[in-house]
C-alpha cells in the first residue's frame, strides 16, 4: 500500500510542479516573444529567462524520485 | 483563473514590446547633437533613429522641414497603430479607446486648416492617423467645402453627436474653440463611459485618466489665468471627471485673482510639490505647461513600475514617443526658422 501511496505522490509532485511551470512561463514566454520581436539580440537573455522556470519542475521531479526510491 | 489571460488581453507581449521600443526612442544627449545639424542631416540622423521607413517612403515627395514633420507623425502613426494590431482582449480596448483621441486632433487640424484657409498637403503635416479614422477617410473630411460639413461627417465616422446647441453656437461666433472644448469634453467623458470599472486593469486606466484630466483642467485654468481671464469663462473648458479636481475647487481655481494666489487652493493637490515652483507670477505658460508635463509623465512612469502589466506602460510609451516627436519638430522648425539655439532648448521636454 505505501509502495503505491508513494507513486500517487510522485505523480502528484510531477503533475502540479508541471503545471506550475506552464503558468510561469506563460508570462514569461510571452514577454520574451515581444522582447526578441523588437530587439533580435535579446534573445540569449530571454532564453535564460524563459528556462528558469522550468526549476519548478525539476523539483517535482526531485522529490518524485525520492518519494519512489524511499 | 490566473487574472490574466484569454480575452483579458496579452499583457506581458505588448509590454514586453512597448519596453523596448521605449529603450529605443532618442535620448537626452541625442537632441543636444541635432540642435548642432542641419536639417538634411537631421532627417538623416532621425533616419538611423527609428524613423528610417517613413523617411525613405516619404523621401521623394517632400524635403527640408515638410520631410521631417511629415515622417515623424506618420512614424508615431504607425508605432500606434502596430501596437494596437499586437494587442488583444481588453488591453486592446483600452489602447484603442485612448488612441480616439487623435480623431479629435485630427478634426482640430483640419477645422484650423480649413478655416486658415490651407491646402490638404499641408494640413496632413499635423494629421496623425492612430485613431479610429485612417488617412482615406481623413482626405474625405479635407476633400469638404465647409466646416459644417467637415463636423457632421466626422460625426458619423466616430458616431459621435455633436449637439445642437453647440453647433449654434459656433455657427453663430465662428469660433473654433466651441467645437474643440466640446470634441475634449466628448473625448474624456466617452472614454471613461467605455472603460468599465469591472477589473483591476481597467480601474487603473479609469485612475490614471482621471489624474490626466486633472493635469489637463489645472492646464487650462492656469493658461486663461495668464491670458487675465477669470471666473466662469474658465469654467465653460472645465471637463467634469478629474480625481482631484472637482467642479467646487475648479470654481475656487477659477476665481482667484492670480496664479500665486491659487497656491492656497492648489495646496491640497497630491501633486502641488511637483508643480509649486511654476506656480509664480513671474513664471511664464512655458514653465508651467512643462511643470504639468514632466508631472505627468513621471505619473506614467510611476504607474508603470507599480502596475507593469497593465495598459499603463503602453500608455506611458506613448506619452514618451510623442514628446520625442514634438521635441523633433520643434527643433526641426526651430532650425528652420534661424531660432537661436537656446531658445529652442528651452522649448524641449527633456
Amino acid at each position: 500500500m505505501a509502495a503505491e501511496m508513494a507513486y500517487i505522490g510522485a505523480g502528484i509532485a510531477i503533475g502540479l510542479t508541471g503545471l506550475a511551470s506552464g503558468i510561469a512561463e506563460k508570462d514569461v514566454g510571452a514577454a520574451a516573444v515581444g522582447a526578441i520581436t523588437e530587439d533580435v539580440s535579446l534573445f540569449g537573455k530571454a532564453m535564460v529567462l524563459m528556462v528558469l522556470p522550468e526549476t519548478i519542475v525539476i523539483f517535482g521531479l526531485v522529490i518524485a524520485i525520492l518519494s519512489i526510491m524511499m | 483563473m490566473f487574472g490574466r489571460k484569454g480575452k483579458k488581453g496579452n499583457y506581458a507581449y505588448t509590454v514586453a514590446r512597448v519596453k523596448a521600443k521605449k529603450s529605443a526612442l532618442l535620448k537626452e544627449d541625442a537632441y543636444s547633437k541635432m540642435l548642432m545639424m542641419s536639417l538634411p542631416e537631421i532627417s538623416r540622423f532621425i533616419s538611423e533613429s527609428g524613423y528610417q521607413k517613413e523617411i525613405t517612403e516619404l523621401t521623394g515627395k517632400y524635403n527640408g522641414v515638410d520631410l521631417i514633420e511629415h515622417a515623424t507623425y506618420a512614424n508615431m502613426a504607425n508605432l500606434f497603430k502596430g501596437i494596437l494590431d499586437s494587442a488583444e482582449g481588453e488591453l486592446k480596448d483600452m489602447i484603442a479607446a485612448d488612441l480616439e483621441r487623435w480623431d479629435a486632433w485630427n478634426l482640430k487640424v483640419i477645422l484650423r486648416g480649413k478655416s486658415y484657409g490651407l491646402d490638404m498637403e499641408q494640413m496632413k503635416e499635423d494629421l496623425v492617423p492612430a485613431g479610429k479614422l485612417g488617412l482615406a477617410q481623413l482626405e474625405t473630411l479635407m476633400g469638404y467645402g465647409s466646416e459644417e460639413e467637415i463636423i457632421q461627417a466626422y460625426g458619423k465616422f466616430v458616431d459621435l453627436a455633436i449637439p445642437q446647441n453647440v453647433l449654434a453656437t459656433y455657427g453663430e461666433e465662428k469660433n473654433l474653440a466651441v467645437i474643440e472644448d466640446y470634441l475634449d469634453k466628448a473625448y474624456y467623458e466617452r472614454l471613461l463611459l467605455n472603460v468599465d470599472p469591472s477589473s483591476r486593469p481597467k480601474r487603473l486606466f479609469q485612475d490614471f485618466i482621471r489624474n490626466e484630466i486633472d493635469i489637463t483642467n489645472l492646464e487650462t485654468i492656469l493658461k486663461l489665468k495668464k491670458e487675465g481671464i477669470t471666473g466662469d469663462v474658465i469654467l465653460g473648458y472645465y471637463i467634469p471627471g478629474g480625481a482631484q479636481i472637482d467642479k467646487k475647487l475648479a470654481t475656487q481655481l477659477a476665481n482667484a485673482d492670480s496664479v500665486s494666489a491659487m497656491a492656497n487652493d492648489l495646496a491640497q493637490l497630491d501633486f502641488y510639490e511637483d508643480i509649486k515652483d511654476a506656480l509664480d507670477d513671474s513664471k511664464s505658460l512655458k514653465d508651467i505647461v512643462a511643470a504639468l508635463t514632466k508631472y505627468h509623465r513621471k505619473q506614467a512612469k510611476t504607474f508603470t513600475h507599480l502596475y507593469p502589466l497593465s495598459v499603463i506602460p503602453v500608455i506611458d510609451f506613448m506619452i514618451h514617443k510623442e514628446t520625442e516627436v514634438n521635441n523633433i519638430r520643434i527643433i526641426a522648425r526651430g532650425i528652420e526658422s534661424g531660432l537661436d539655439k537656446e531658445i529652442i532648448k528651452g522649448l524641449l521636454v527633456v
